[in-house]
């Protein structure tokens, strides 16, 4: 266990290098200048010392340092928010993309489990059939449409929320429905097809047979193994929460991480980039390690799974 | 019951991080929206009039705007004795003066802040505005830019660079003494221009000529006790905007203006509180600032209609038409949109081969005044923008500075302008390249500005027009290496003369992406240069824009900026303007 765990965990760190490799690749090859701002230019000799001073023409040292800095969590400035290192940037934002993310996550299981559950139970009755078009309103409708909609009527006409910003636990719910309402669907469909198939099997039957009430059969023994299936989603799901929340923080004005990363990229802010990146790529390992781990605790039988 | 625990974990996980969020609850006696943060507080470098607002804020320079008309108006000092040649400047600072730490503002301080703005590192695009127009700054500039040049070309450490970096620490101060500017006493200041400036006091209310604290001094990168960084740059820890930074013994940011800066929680908010030592602090009505950043400005306006938000300072959205349209008919008062100090343009290229050795055919003035003439400016600015912004020929906006006379533009004459390309070689269009029309991507007016350009030169001109949009950064890139035929471009006038404008247009100018370079334009900027009875100098100047805009066409004007604001009834002392200038030491808000 403890051998396939330290294999698990540099497989992990391999992944978290081989994006950053491609990252850094990529930042390189892109057109434009890190120090141009508008309109206006700067001396091309100072350009040059600049460039120099931050290794710019050795990349393969500026790869080495930013790695070395960045191992003791030194991202080094912004080239585009001078005033700022990337670190301050991303220690005041990765917080915010967090708890949006599991404040997202925590609501789409909360009622995306039960209502896969009970769907599930009554399989093609009304509630499954509403449950249906509400999954497929939750996958298809993008977030910016239905936080849009969300902030117009419960900030706009109803007042009972604020409009946008964070620092106050009011400013969380808008957001992190919005987010949670494709997980929510997903994890909707997942346990009704996880219970579909578990109420189906033999042993669901003998406890039928046994003459468990309906209420046991189906929350005691066949909930509690849909689980499974549910919480194998949640890894990537919630890393899924966590880094991909650029639309709902824009349109919330959530200061999460992701609009530091689009601006990153539009600006060629190399640091920011590279820092944002990293920092995804281990939530992002990270989670998924995390829940494997958890499942093998849950079900001892998935231990293979960790190779 | 695993998984119930595992919920719960994720439950209490998202509490406490929640908690662990900084809480902004208390609202602001004013707050107004930014779509974006600040890109920095450095005085120096600063290129963003989001930028100029809270700096004009916080800093004082010799001079300040005055509210309602933008017209310099007495600052930290009273207005200076003027020499008779107007090239010497003496100005006494106000005995109040205050540093927000309680500190006297000094002439030295004021030396530090112009030093900072010229010297390589801390300049910004502005130094320019020293070069010009003070004595000896372009000789030290020169120096000092050459000195990094030959430092970076040099391996670091050899002998060679050795003497380079030692005569460059050595006589730095030496040579910044032929600089004209000067701390007589510690309230008297000395300014020697090179030539009469009839705008300078003007200049002096910018934010590159704002003093700099002494405090900062320790947080200069230093390479062995030379004052310089190694690159023979002047750099400080970037850190020093911060009004909680304490490395070394820093106080934290010292200003002089009527507010500081109390809180700046990144893309966030930035909050000013009053400066208790400034000279009128207990006369200001708004106690409290808060700048909110809202990237998306829809939830700006949403916030302002809430009544959470006091002030848009620009709201440009894809409906601004119809917002401009409710402020024209009076159902919103709130909303303003006046005609600001800037020109909406497009640059042909000039130059004799374009990229990959093509052939130019804008290297014939004739071409390019055939595509100005056929573009219908006013159908574009009704039709196509919508908002009221006005068409114009004229590269600097018509009326915009006292005693300026705008020279006539070319109009809108399709029947010359075929006649003119016919003439060039290009009958009907024939023989003429596909156009390759670049702009900006990210602002939802520049491609419909660019489709109904094209339409329109292809229907007057029988001209193929390809549109080409890039993100900024390549944008920029491109034009730089003149990787296009016509390009987008834009600019706000930075103090109220016309040389803010038509000195793009100079050759070997930085900004001269057309590269265009006409002797006798150059002749009569340098002529007007020379000039020092004002309406003279502005007459040739007015000489020197007709030249670009009538014969030679290097540039295309469109239509004079306007922005959008909005501004609720209860703020009073808020007045807009054609520069876009806030002091907010003139608020009164009466919710």
């Amino acid at each position: 266990m403890t051998r396939r765990l330290i294999r698990r965990l540099l497989l992990g760190l391999a992944t978290v290098g081989g994006v950053y490799v491609a990252t850094f690749l990529i930042v390189m090859v892109v057109p434009g200048d890190p120090f141009s701002s508008g309109d206006r230019r700067m001396p091309a000799e100072v350009a040059r010392a600049l460039r120099a001073r931050y290794d710019l023409d050795r990349p393969w040292a500026y790869a080495g340092q930013f790695l070395w800095g960045a191992m003791r969590l030194d991202f080094g400035p912004s080239f585009l928010y001078k005033d700022w290192t990337c670190t301050q940037i991303i220690s005041g934002a990765l917080p915010v993309s967090v708890t949006l993310g599991l404040a997202a996550i925590l609501i789409a299981v909360l009622v995306g489990v039960p209502a896969g559950a009970v769907s599930a139970v009554h399989r093609n009755g009304w509630f499954d059939l509403s449950c249906l078009v509400c999954v497929l309103i939750g996958l298809s409708v993008p977030t910016f449409v239905t936080g849009s909609a969300l902030l117009t009527l419960c900030a706009v006409y109803l007042k009972i929320a604020p409009i946008g910003g964070w620092g106050q636990l009011a400013h969380l719910p808008l957001p992190a429905l919005t987010l949670s309402l494709p997980f929510m669907a997903s994890i909707a469909r997942l346990t009704r097809v996880g219970m579909l198939d578990v109420l189906g099997s033999a042993y669901v039957r003998t406890a039928v047979a046994k003459g468990l009430s309906r209420r046991q059969v189906v929350w005691r023994h066949a909930f509690r193994n849909t689980g499974l299936v549910v919480l194998n989603y949640l890894g990537p799901a919630t890393a899924a929460a966590m880094t991909g929340s650029f639309v709902v923080e824009k349109v919330f004005n959530v200061p999460g991480l992701g609009q530091h990363f689009v601006d990153a990229a539009l600006n060629l802010d190399r640091g920011l980039i590279l820092a944002t990146v990293l920092v995804y790529a281990s939530i992002l390992v990270a989670l998924n390690t995390l829940v494997d781990l958890v499942c093998v605790w849950a079900d001892p039988r998935l231990v293979e799974s960790l190779n | 019951m695993r998984f119930a625990f595992f919920l719960v974990l994720v439950l209490v996980g998202s509490v406490a991080v929640l908690v662990m969020g900084r809480s902004g609850s208390d609202r602001a006696d004013f707050t107004y929206v930014n779509p974006s943060d600040l890109n920095t507080l450095d005085p120096a470098s600063m290129t963003w009039n989001h930028d100029f607002r809270i700096a004009w804020n916080i800093w004082e320079g010799l001079t300040t705007h005055h509210p309602e008309t933008t017209l310099p108006v007495e600052g930290a000092a009273f207005f200076p004795t003027v020499s008779a040649d107007r090239c010497t400047y003496t100005f006494t600072l106000r005995a109040d003066a205050r540093w927000s730490n309680g500190d006297a503002v000094t002439a030295a301080d004021f030396v530090r802040g112009w030093r900072r703005a010229l010297e390589p590192g801390t300049a910004g695009d502005y130094a320019c505005l020293f070069t010009d127009h003070l004595a000896g700054a372009a000789e030290y500039y020169a120096w000092r830019n050459d000195g990094v040049r030959r430092l970076t070309s040099l391996p670091r450490g050899s002998a060679a660079w050795r003497t380079v970096f030692a005569e460059q620490a050595s006589q730095r101060g030496e040579r910044f003494a032929e600089v004209g500017v000067g701390a007589v006493s510690s309230r008297e200041l000395v300014v020697r221009l090179k030539r009469p400036c009839p705008y300078f006091l003007d200049l002096c209310a910018f934010p590159a000529f704002l003093p700099i604290h002494a405090s900062i001094e320790p947080l200069r990168v230093d390479f062995e006790g030379s004052g310089l960084s190694a690159e023979g740059l002047v750099l400080y820890d970037p850190q020093w905007t911060k009004p909680d930074y304490h490395a070394r013994g820093y106080p934290g940011l010292v200003t002089n203006g009527p507010y500081r800066v109390t809180d700046w929680q990144f893309k966030r908010r930035l909050r000013l509180g009053v400066n208790p030592h400034f000279r009128d602090a207990p006369a200001l009505a708004c106690r409290t600032i808060d700048m909110l950043v809202y990237r998306d400005i829809h939830a700006g306006i949403l916030a302002y209609e809430a009544g959470e938000v006091d002030f848009l300072p620009d709201t440009s959205v894809p409906y601004d038409h119809e917002l401009v349209r409710l402020s024209r008919t009076g159902l919103r008062p709130d909303f303003h949109c006046p005609v600001v100090f800037g020109t909406y343009f497009f640059v042909f290229n000039c130059a004799d081969e374009l990229f990959e050795d093509r052939p130019n055919p804008f290297v014939d003035a004739r071409v390019r005044r055939a595509f100005a003439l056929s573009v219908d400016k006013r159908l574009l600015a009704e039709r196509v923008l919508g908002r009221g912004d006005p068409p114009t020929d004229t590269i600097v906006p018509p009326h915009s500075v006292v005693g300026y006379t705008s020279p006539m533009g070319l109009g809108y004459d399709p029947d010359q302008a075929r006649w003119l390309l016919a003439e060039a070689g290009f009958p009907d269009g024939r023989g003429l390249p596909v156009i390759d029309l670049l702009f900006n991507t990210g602002f939802h007016q520049q491609e419909k500005v660019c489709d109904a350009l094209a339409t329109m030169w292809s229907r007057e001109l029988g001209a193929s027009v390809s549109t080409r949009g890039k993100d900024v950064k390549s944008f920029a890139e491109d034009r730089k290496r003149r990787r296009f035929m016509i390009a987008r471009g834009g600019w706000y006038g930075d103090y109220a003369d016309p040389t803010t404008f038509l000195d793009w247009f100079a050759s070997g100018n930085g900004n001269n992406d057309a590269g265009y370079a006409d002797p006798r334009y150059d002749a009569l900027l340098e002529e007007a240069v020379g000039e020092t009875d004002a309406d003279r100098r502005l007459a040739i100047l007015s000489l020197a824009e007709q030249r670009l805009i009538r014969e030679t066409l290097p540039v295309l004007p469109l239509y004079g900026y306007t922005q959008l604001l909005a501004i609720k009834p209860h703020v009073r002392g808020l007045y807009p303007n054609h520069r876009l200038i806030f002091p907010f030491s003139a608020l009164a808000v009466a919710r």
